[in-house]
């Protein structure tokens, strides 16, 4: 959920309680002040009637027209209760719209000069309350909807701003790249706060640059210093082994450590090779066909391929061309093969299909599924094939990743499958 | 045949020496730039093996210099630094071929015997021991002068030998050449062992006087008992 909707969602309950609440009783207080409004036009009418009455006699009698009627009626005195008003709500029977309609009623009683008792009943009509409460309701509903909008969209407009640089950090942290060139942060703010997180971001950002720099940089130089040392020892070693004198024992010994020298030249290469390619040292590119390379590459497998009694199929189904370096295209393609050789069985398959847009090496394995998140870390070795030097994938990221190449792996029907995907 | 090794660690630059002098060839050395360069300008070499980062200069700036010289010396650099970059620099400047440290004796010295026989000017390029004779450009065999039949691979290897007489030949040296960087599997040793019984009996049939023999456990060597 983004943080925009889950603060307007959180608002918005407390500020439609609010609302709600507040309106209910500003309607209570309208309808209050309308009803009181009505009893004192009663009192007015009251206080008319009875001073006219008084003053005329002949006004004792009933009043009735279409907004307001009275009633006066002589009654004991012992009924009557003088300076007692009584306000009720009612309806009368209009004979000529033939309908009730709901009155608002006060009955009061006077005692004229010859000390007769009269009850006064005065009844108004309350459609206009009815109609002042519909009207007072519905102006106020709308005005309840069109303010709960307006706040909703001044937060969020509100919102928006003030959290600008909050998204432009966001944005720098998902798309920052150890290892590669990042262009300086632009991150203007007067808030205190985004400074500080803004600070730190690009602290920790130059640390991790700055660390992998270094851990690179260590790499590349351990594996360059190592070269000459390891080609005394291979050399010294060779010459030695062509001594007349040695006995076959101490061939054998040699021999061990001849293979063993070997593996460490041969990962020190690729470990420099690693380097290079992060680096970016293959600058010079150009368009490969990969078709023609992978036919060229498989036709030098062959003979292997045969030893091991697989099966190799190659369906082309478009033309696969990539603008990259050629020896890397070479490294890519050698290593996908050799590692579809590696890790098959005596008289499996290796299938691969070319497409415009993708090359896909298929091979039978008796292994389960590989772990995709170890696929292509260095040295993760998930077979017995004791080897490899674990870095074949490796480095087939690493020149997936250089040329955007997007590499996918499967397992299906018994068979690994590493798709490549390349980019138009 | 002279050959000059320009290399500042004393200890490859002597294994360098003795594994070219075992060839019969003539070998001085020199471990800095001035002395390199002060041989060059005195003395012809048939081949130079030239390291290129040096205490006192570049292998690149000796390399122009033996051009001025207009000197008809090959040369092959040898250097730790495995670059695209140095290596087209350095076949642009006149190099004739580029080895990585570190390398295989013997691939040094079928480099060496590349780069001799390229620069002898007389008549068609070729390789010959005792009976049988390779020609590298047209990847031909022939024994006794009749045309022996290989296939690609049994070629190199067969190559391999032939500039490597009497040298002792590791397993994985002999993959490493064939196949390139690639193949860096124990399972290519047994490719390698097929490969070579059927060069052994293709040659043994077709007469051929040198042998190849297998050394326990190491590796093979070509002898040629004459």
């Amino acid at each position: 959920m983004k943080l925009i909707r889950h603060t307007l969602r959180s608002l918005f309950v407390p500020v439609l309680v609010i609302f709600t609440v507040w309106g209910w009783v500003f309607y209570l207080m309208v309808l209050h002040e309308v009803e009181d409004e009505t009893d004192d036009t009663l009192e007015n009418y009251k206080e008319i009637i009875i001073r006219s009455a008084l003053a005329d006699s002949t006004m004792l009698e009933d009043h009735v027209d279409i907004m307001s009627r009275y009633y006066i009626r002589e009654v004991a005195g012992e009924e009557a209760k003088p300076d007692k008003d009584e306000f009720f709500d009612s309806t009368v029977y209009i004979e000529i719209e033939k309908e009730y309609e709901p009155v608002r009623v006060l009955r009061t009683y006077f005692m004229t000069a010859d000390n007769r008792f009269y009850e006064l009943t005065i009844a108004i009509s309350t459609l206009e309350k009815e109609d002042m409460i519909e009207t007072t309701v519905w102006s106020m509903l709308v005005l309840y909807i069109l303010l709960i909008g307006c706040v909703l969209l001044v937060i969020h407009l509100g919102f928006r701003r003030s959290l600008k640089p909050l998204y432009t950090l966001l944005d720098r942290l998902k798309n920052f790249q150890v290892g590669k060139t990042n262009a300086p942060l632009v991150n203007p703010t007067r808030i205190d706060e985004f400074k500080i997180l803004n600070e730190a971001v690009e602290e920790s950002f130059h640390r991790s640059s700055d660390l992998y720099n270094r851990q690179k940089q260590f790499v590349e130089n351990a594996a360059h210093e190592l070269q000459t040392p390891l080609a005394i020892c291979l050399n010294k070693l060779e010459l030695m082994s062509e001594n007349p004198d040695c006995t076959e024992a101490q061939l054998q010994e040699m021999a061990e450590l001849h293979r063993t020298l070997s593996d460490i030249i041969r990962l020190n290469k690729t470990l420099l090779l690693l380097t290079r390619i992060e680096n970016n040292q293959f600058p010079d590119t150009r368009e490969i066909n990969l078709n023609q390379l992978v036919r060229h590459m498989t036709e030098d497998f062959s003979e292997i391929y045969e030893s091991k009694a697989l099966d190799l199929q190659i369906r082309e189904e478009g033309t696969l061309l990539c603008t990259m370096n050629e020896s890397l295209a070479s490294t890519l393609v050698a290593n996908l093969l050799k590692n579809a050789y590696v890790h098959n069985y005596e008289g499996g398959s290796i299938e691969i299909s070319i497409t415009a847009t993708g090359l896909v090496i298929a091979n039978t394995d008796s292994d389960k599924p590989l772990d995709v998140s170890l696929l292509f870390s260095r040295f993760a070795r998930q077979s017995k094939h004791h080897e490899s030097t674990g870095l074949g994938l490796a480095i087939v990221k690493s020149i997936a990743d250089l040329y955007s190449i997007r590499i996918d792996y499967r397992y299906e029907s018994g068979m690994h499958k590493f798709m490549l995907f390349f980019q138009k | 045949m002279k050959i000059l090794v320009v290399e500042d660690e004393e200890a490859l630059r002597q294994v360098i020496v003795q594994s070219l002098k075992k060839e019969r060839y003539v070998v001085e050395c020199a471990s800095t730039f001035r002395e390199a360069s002060d041989k060059i300008n005195e003395y012809d070499y048939d081949c130079i093996v030239l390291d290129i980062m040096l205490p006192g200069g570049s292998g690149l700036t000796l390399l122009g210099e033996l051009k001025a010289l207009r000197k008809k010396s090959g040369v092959i650099i040898v250097s730790a630094k495995d670059s695209i970059d140095d290596k087209v620099a350095g076949l642009d400047l006149g190099a004739d071929d580029y080895l990585t440290k570190p390398f295989h004796l013997t691939e040094l010295n079928a480099r060496v015997k590349s780069v001799i026989r390229r620069k002898q000017q007389n008549g068609e390029q070729h390789l010959s021991l005792a009976n049988i004779t390779i020609y590298p450009d047209r990847h031909a065999v022939t024994i006794n002068g009749e045309a022996l039949s290989v296939n690609r691979k049994e070629f190199d290897i067969l190559y391999y030998f032939i500039s490597n007489p009497n040298r002792l030949i590791s397993k994985a040296t002999l993959a490493e050449s064939v196949w390139g960087d690639y193949i860096d599997q124990a399972d290519s040793f047994d490719f390698i062992y097929s490969q070579v019984k059927n060069l052994r009996k293709k040659l043994k049939s077709a007469g051929a006087i040198p042998e190849i023999k297998a050394v326990y456990g190491f590796g093979y060597k070509m002898t040629c008992e004459d």
